[in-house]
């Protein structure tokens, strides 16, 4: 048999036989997608609990209370006396938000004193409180918009010339490729491939850091004849081809059983999954060859895989944060996984738009190389440092 | 001495001596947190690029653009011909949005008829569509203000009186994060997961490190009910000791450095995170089982903080999530610690309206504690005792 063949099985014998590789490389990124998507399948909270402090009570008010309450969006658990109670409500977690009627609404309107109609949300809870604060906006203003009908036909104007008087200026927003503004798609695209990054990097770095530390590794070196990259290929292999599979698998999971939009060409985007799981390896073997020791490259891999979730600008853009660091967001691999996927499988645009998000994968391949050598040395002469 | 002060000394000399664990208990709370605000730190999404595909060329549609692009939240970046060359720069990632103005759009919003400019977003993230969002919506409402209050005193002078002064105000008050900042939104629920993950982390990779060398642990390492007592809270002090300098920098300073809302009182707040911390241990404890070596930490548990995150309500609201996944969220002690922080800390809650959650992070201490007992007198230390008797029965992979 041949060093490369006996070096694969070799490193099929050790994955298969210990726990932690079965946990790391299916248990753990399974259960995380499931549990993503599964979470967020309804696309947007509904029902966000929220109160309304009607201080007036009379028809009007109650006729805007029961407007409120009919929207899909909101759920009236309450009805509080007070903005103080109303605010300990918030405080205690009842409620993101509250909608406040003052006294003498009515009245003051009909005798043209403009009252005002206040509404509070919490944004200490961004997603709840922005979808509140649509609920309580649009009550708000159709509430206006019935009363100035109102003053109007009363002054003498027909409805049919007022209602498009009341928005005289209209711009219809159009979200491409989400339009129902569906979080699972928003989030889970981009969450689930980066913990994929996260636990690729770290299963190589581990089982490379194995070796040395167990000394293990000139047996390796052996197999492979004195050639490092006979070894390190055979050695990582098996693992690429389970995550190749776990990839595949994610794609369909994501795009064809639970729907997302893929407008683009299903095939560029699967020739981007193969390649991120290379990309992914190949920075791995970098990292380990930059700190050729088993907790070391873990610590850094475990830092910056889970710094990708802020860095790649999942939420927050790339251009709203700091230069000095913006330019790590195109460090990991990840980050042009989500460019791939915004371009090919929301938005579904021609590959030449993206055509530099796969050369970045080409690039991470190479990186290794520059560093072969350092592993060489350090496979040949294993040293363990706690 | 007892077997209770031995096993603190140890547990901290293990703590002080080993780079690992340093890096945990050390590094992660002081460092990550400066790293992780700073991302976000801009807090607010400004000037998303916008292209103008404008069909009418008139000085209503101009002074529309000209009011956006005075926005905070959109820049326009040019005009395109068509909104074929409009798309063509979205694709190339010149812009994330197009507005097109309809021909006609002037006349028309004179006439009083409906005549809808139309604004493409695109949708990889939402805080820029959040933002076109917000911004179209005041220019829109603003301008149409004005045009309806010339038009009304140009048509009936005497409804004017009654419509001029606005009949009803409608006024929005943020509340907790005022300026909606995405770094105080987010930053302070995970600070507390942050501390959560590090001491789960530094306990397991101590597990490892005393499977790996049992030799020395033979003082501390008894497998009878009242010496594994002793010997585990002995080694649970000593990491409360060393977490109270992490909980009061990060809970406290952290939020100062990069100005969160900070509108609960900062003692009251050491005192909810305690039983946190305690169930963290604990927890930890637990954890020991599973690690073999030092470094199955990492593989094994960083990436929880992923699910963690999710599980805590912080992104996803607690209220929405299907039962299985609010029951899994229940037994995390980042998820109380979480919540009833941000609402202390930003909301200002006291620490008798976070009562549930208090209550909850004691229930989840005492039944952790509980569970760590067992696992470290049947499992952990019988495990360390037996690799003791049986010297090379340490794992090779």
């Amino acid at each position: 048999m041949s060093g490369f063949r006996q070096i694969f099985k070799r490193s099929v014998i050790q994955m298969t036989g210990r726990p932690i590789y079965w946990v790391a490389m299916f248990v753990l990124p399974l259960f995380l997608m499931l549990m993503l998507t599964n979470m967020m399948e309804s696309g947007l909270p509904d029902k966000v609990p929220a109160a309304i402090v009607d201080k007036d009570g009379t028809a009007l008010s109650r006729e805007i209370t029961q407007n409120l309450g009919s929207l899909q969006m909101v759920d009236l658990v309450d009805q509080s006396n007070s903005y103080t109670e109303a605010r300990h409500k918030m405080q205690e977690g009842e409620i993101f938000g509250f909608f406040m009627i003052p006294e003498n609404f009515e009245q003051d309107l009909l005798s043209g004193k403009s009252p005002t109609i206040t509404f509070y949300t919490n944004m200490t809870y961004f997603v709840p409180a922005s979808l509140l604060f649509k609920s309580f906006k649009t009550t708000a203003l159709m509430s206006k918009a019935g009363i100035m009908l109102n003053i109007a036909e009363t002054a003498g104007i027909s409805a049919d010339e007022v209602v498009p008087m009341m928005q005289p200026v209209n711009i219809v927003s159009r979200g491409l490729g989400n339009p129902g503004l569906n979080y699972a798609i928003y989030l889970c695209n981009s969450f689930v491939p980066c913990v994929f990054q996260l636990m690729i990097m770290l299963m190589v770095c581990f089982s490379l850091g194995e070796e040395i530390k167990y000394g293990t590794s000139p047996r390796l070196m052996q197999l492979a004849g004195g050639n490092i990259y006979k070894a390190i290929a055979a050695k990582i292999l098996p693992q690429t081809i389970g995550w190749w599979v776990m990839i595949l698998f994610m794609e369909s999971w994501l795009y064809f059983w639970q729907g997302y939009p893929m407008h683009g060409s299903w095939w560029w985007f699967t020739v981007s999954e193969l390649m991120y799981v290379v990309a992914c390896q190949c920075c791995a073997v970098f990292f380990f060859g930059v700190l050729p020791n088993l907790r070391f490259s873990l610590s850094v891999c475990s830092l910056l895989g889970i710094l990708s979730f802020s860095l790649a600008a999942f939420s927050f853009p790339v251009e709203s944060m700091y230069g000095g660091i913006a330019i790590f967001s195109y460090l990991m691999p990840i980050r042009y996984n989500f460019l791939i996927y915004i371009d090919q499988a929301l938005n579904g645009i021609d590959i030449w738009y993206s055509r530099w998000w796969y050369v970045a994968y080409i690039v991470y391949m190479l990186l290794p190389f520059t560093l072969m050598w350092r592993i060489k040395k350090d496979f040949e002469k294993p040293v363990y440092i706690p | 001495m007892g077997i209770f002060v031995k096993s603190y000394i140890k547990e901290l000399k293990l703590m002080t001596h080993d780079i690992g664990i340093i890096l945990f208990l050390a590094f992660l709370p002081l460092a990550y947190p400066i790293i992780y605000s700073l991302i976000y730190n801009p807090e607010q999404v400004r000037d998303v690029r916008m292209v103008v595909v404008d069909h009418d060329r008139s000085s209503l549609s101009r002074e529309l653009v000209r009011n956006l692009d005075a926005t905070q939240e959109i820049r326009i970046i040019g005009y395109a011909v068509d909104l074929g060359e409009g798309k063509k720069a979205m694709n190339s990632h010149k812009c994330y949005g197009i507005l097109e103005i309809p021909e006609g759009f002037e006349k028309k919003v004179g006439r009083g008829e409906s005549s809808p400019a139309v604004l493409y977003s695109e949708m990889s993230l939402l805080l820029r569509y959040r933002g076109f969002l917000v911004a179209t919506t005041n220019v829109a409402q603003a301008m149409g203000a004005e045009i309806l209050n010339e038009k009304i005193s140009e048509s009936v002078p005497l409804a004017e009186t009654i419509i001029s002064g606005d009949p009803l105000g409608v006024e929005n008050i943020t509340m907790g994060n005022l300026e909606s900042g995405f770094d105080s939104f987010i930053m302070p629920g995970v600070l507390v997961l942050i501390l959560q993950q590090c001491l789960i982390l530094a306990i397991g990779m101590t597990g490892g490190a005393k499977r790996e060398k049992p030799w020395l642990y033979r003082d501390v390492d008894r497998a009878t009910a009242w010496g594994t007592l002793k010997s585990m809270s002995g080694a649970g002090l000593a990491y409360l000791t060393v977490i109270i300098v992490a909980c009061v920098y990060m809970l406290h300073y952290v939020p100062l450095i990069f100005r969160f809302p900070m509108a609960g009182n900062p003692f009251e707040i050491q005192v909810f995170i305690l039983p946190m911390v305690i169930a963290s241990i604990a927890l930890g404890f637990c954890f020991q089982a599973f690690c073999r070596e030092r470094e199955s930490v990492f593989v094994l548990w960083v990436v929880t903080s992923v699910a963690f995150l999710f599980l805590s309500g912080l992104t996803w609201p607690r209220f929405a999530m299907g039962p299985v996944w609010h029951t899994v969220s229940d037994l995390v002690p980042a998820t109380y610690g979480v919540e009833g922080f941000i609402r202390m800390n930003t909301n200002g809650a006291t620490l008798s309206q976070v009562s549930g959650d208090y209550i909850a992070l004691w229930i989840q201490a005492v039944g952790y504690s509980v569970l760590a007992f067992l696992v470290q007198r049947f499992y952990v230390m019988p495990t360390r005792i037996k690799a003791l008797k049986y010297p090379g029965a340490v794992p090779i992979p």
